[in-house]
């Protein structure tokens, strides 16, 4: 047991008494992460500045009088043109296609005398508009320009109809401000629930790869392990020790990434939507799932993180071992992320799999006590068996000397 | 005391290995049948060309590795059966092994000294001790990787013999040290051996068995072919000097 704890001890000074090391296995990876989703925040919202400062080149062909009235009301930023013949028509199209204009509206010859003059069984008049879908401006334009049209169309509607509540014949929803019945916490555990999961595993493991592999297949590389096997204590205790530590330190670092996310994100992401408007609020059940899950977790992943440096020459082997690994997990998030609808049963015996969903589901407050017990055993289960298997090949002069 | 008894350590090659040594047979004897015993107050020499077997011996000693045959016996205890008994008694160096070097060697000590259950006062006082003799005062606070090679290799023996083994084992000690440095290592063999401890060397140096061991196991292809003291060598062989004792062993175990 001292053996253990020095082993662990050891580790723990070789990250927290390095200050670079500190710095880079706890906070380069939050840094990047702040400066990463700034750019990415600060170039969308300048983006979306530059799309509604935008003013649109619009072309109009037989405009009605009226027409320019409305958008002086729509108070919509554009400039029109006149097309006056089927040639002039076809520039038009062509600047579209090429982005220099951005909409054009065409209405029928003698619109206006059309509608003053219609009876019933008349054709019903057809305004036609074209556009580019690639093009930000042009959707932008054609947005507004849908809105500009309704308003048109109410207001000669208004001319011809005296009471436009016949039209109406009942609404939906013009006056009921409690519309939306759910609870708060629920609804925002289950946002939050779907983004979580999928983070967590990924920074539980990514934190214990770059360490793992050094603690293990770094120390054999260098031949510092040697002088650790030539000491008096146990070979199951070096293993446990830098097991141990590892689970700690991805632990740790998880848990400042997270807190990280959730202080920044409402910050960094206000403008795409993000964890923004987000309630997030855990009973102290919760909590305690959590947690243990995310113990159990940390040394699920330790342990493969170990085993798979145990068995490699060098850090650089390690770290390709490492990767499909890596992805397993980055998939088994993924996956979390993209399932709706219920969750059968068996999935909750998937190793890796049903921590993602048992994660995702005490936050949505949708997960049963079964389920849960069967993730964390079987988490538990696999990780000691693992754990096994590397205190043997500590023992193995084959896999040790390689 | 060492007692080995019929020691045999046979080693699996893979593909690799096996079309580097230019064989197709996928077993290589390292140690072959080695009987050899060493007592305290002695200081024993493995000599032997490279390739002999002499560090797949001592790997084994020091629990390192597992023989495939036969027994090793480190102060009453069996290698296989007490591997952690054997280790608390005995100091390994070899050039193979390294120290952490991201810790200064201060760290070092004290952990490895934790490791031996060392307590406070005599860890302190085999610092003050060990540190002294070596000069490592003037850098024991400075990271391993900062230091030079004979520094590190002072460093890596102060830290083997912290637990103060009564038996220490020592893979070519002088192996790539200045002419100063590897001198100040074999007098503190020689103070070893007069505090009563074994030490047992492996060397190929001839010059370095001659004037440090007081008794020499020739050993060659895995098997010892002699065995004595530098005396005895000469007298058997009729020679006057060790590298000529060897090679007669040598021209005699291979024109068998």
């Amino acid at each position: 047991m001292s053996g253990m704890r020095q082993i662990f001890k050891k580790e723990m000074d070789r990250i927290f008494k390095d200050k670079k090391m500190v710095f880079s296995v706890f906070f380069l990876p939050v840094l990047m992460m702040v400066v990463l989703l700034s750019i990415i925040n600060g170039l969308a919202s300048n983006m979306e500045k530059d799309i509604e400062s935008h003013k649109s080149e619009i072309y109009v062909m037989n405009e009605p009088a009226s027409f320019r009235d409305v958008l002086e009301v729509s108070k919509m930023k554009c400039q029109l043109k006149t097309v006056a013949s089927e040639k002039e028509m076809k520039g038009a199209k062509k600047e579209i296609l090429e982005g220099e204009a951005d909409l054009i509206v065409e209405f029928p010859e003698g619109f206006e005398e059309d509608i003053a003059k219609y009876q019933e069984g008349d054709p019903v008049p057809q305004v036609k508009t074209y556009e580019n879908p690639s093009e930000e401006y042009s959707q932008q334009a054609s947005r507004n320009m849908t809105a500009a049209l309704e308003t048109y169309r109410q207001m000669l509607l208004s001319q011809r109809v005296e009471d436009m509540s016949s039209l109406t014949i009942f609404q939906v929803n013009s006056d009921n401000d409690e519309m939306y019945i759910q609870d708060e916490r629920k609804a925002g555990g289950k946002a939050i629930g779907t983004m979580l999961p999928y983070f967590i595993t990924i920074l539980l493991f990514a934190g214990a790869m770059g360490i793992g592999t050094d603690m293990v297949a770094g120390e054999k590389e260098r031949g510092t392990m040697a002088s650790l096997l030539v000491s008096p204590i146990k070979r199951k205790d070096i293993a446990l020790g830098k097991v141990l530590a590892l689970m700690l330190i991805s632990g740790v670092s998880s848990l400042i990434y997270v807190a990280a996310m959730v202080i920044g994100a409402p910050l960094m992401m206000s403008k795409m939507g993000g964890l923004g408007d987000l309630d997030i609020q855990l009973s102290v059940q919760q909590i305690l799932m959590l947690g243990t899950l995310l113990v159990a977790i940390a040394f699920l992943y330790s342990t493969m993180i170990a085993l798979i440096s145990v068995f490699a020459r060098s850090v650089k082997e390690a770290n390709t071992y490492v990767m499909p690994a890596y992805m397993l997990v980055l998939v088994t998030g993924l996956l979390t992320m993209f399932t709706s609808g219920e969750t059968s049963q068996k999935m909750f015996f998937i190793p890796i799999y049903n921590t993602a969903l048992v994660l995702q589901g005490i936050l949505g407050q949708e997960v049963t006590m079964m389920q849960f017990g069967v993730t964390l055993i079987e988490t538990l289960a696999i990780g000691a068996v693992l754990m096994g298997v590397i205190v043997k090949a500590f023992d193995s002069e084959k896999v040790m000397s390689a | 005391m060492i007692e080995i008894k019929h020691l045999t350590k046979i080693y699996k090659l893979n593909k690799k290995q096996m079309a580097e040594s230019k064989t197709k047979n996928p077993y290589k004897t390292a140690v072959d049948d080695l009987c050899l015993t060493a007592k305290k107050g002695e200081i024993y020499g493995l000599l032997g060309p490279n390739g002999a077997g002499k560090t797949t011996t001592l790997r084994c000693i020091a629990t390192l590795i597992k023989p495939t045959k036969g027994e090793v016996f480190v102060d009453q205890h069996e290698v296989q059966k007490e591997p952690e008994k054997v280790r608390e008694s005995i100091g390994f160096l070899t050039s193979e092994i390294k120290l952490d070097e991201q810790f200064d060697v201060d760290y070092m000590f004290d952990f490895f000294g934790k490791l031996h259950n060392i307590s406070g006062e005599r860890l302190k006082k085999r610092k003050e001790e060990l540190f002294t003799y070596f000069g490592i005062k003037e850098f024991a606070h400075k990271k391993i990787k900062e230091l030079s090679t004979g520094m590190k290799q002072k460093a890596a023996i102060a830290v083997s013999l912290v637990h103060d083994p009564d038996i220490v084992i020592f893979d070519e000690p002088t192996n790539g040290l200045d002419i100063i440095t590897a001198r100040s290592v074999t007098d503190y063999l020689r103070k070893l051996r007069d505090d009563g401890k074994l030490v047992i060397v492996s060397t190929h140096i001839m010059s370095e068995a001659e004037k440090l061991c007081d008794r020499i196991g020739i050993i060659i292809d895995g098997q010892k072919v002699a065995e004595g003291t530098l005396r005895e060598l000469l007298e058997q062989t009729n020679t006057s000097d060790l590298e000529d004792a060897f090679f007669e062993f040598y021209s005699a175990r291979k024109g068998e």
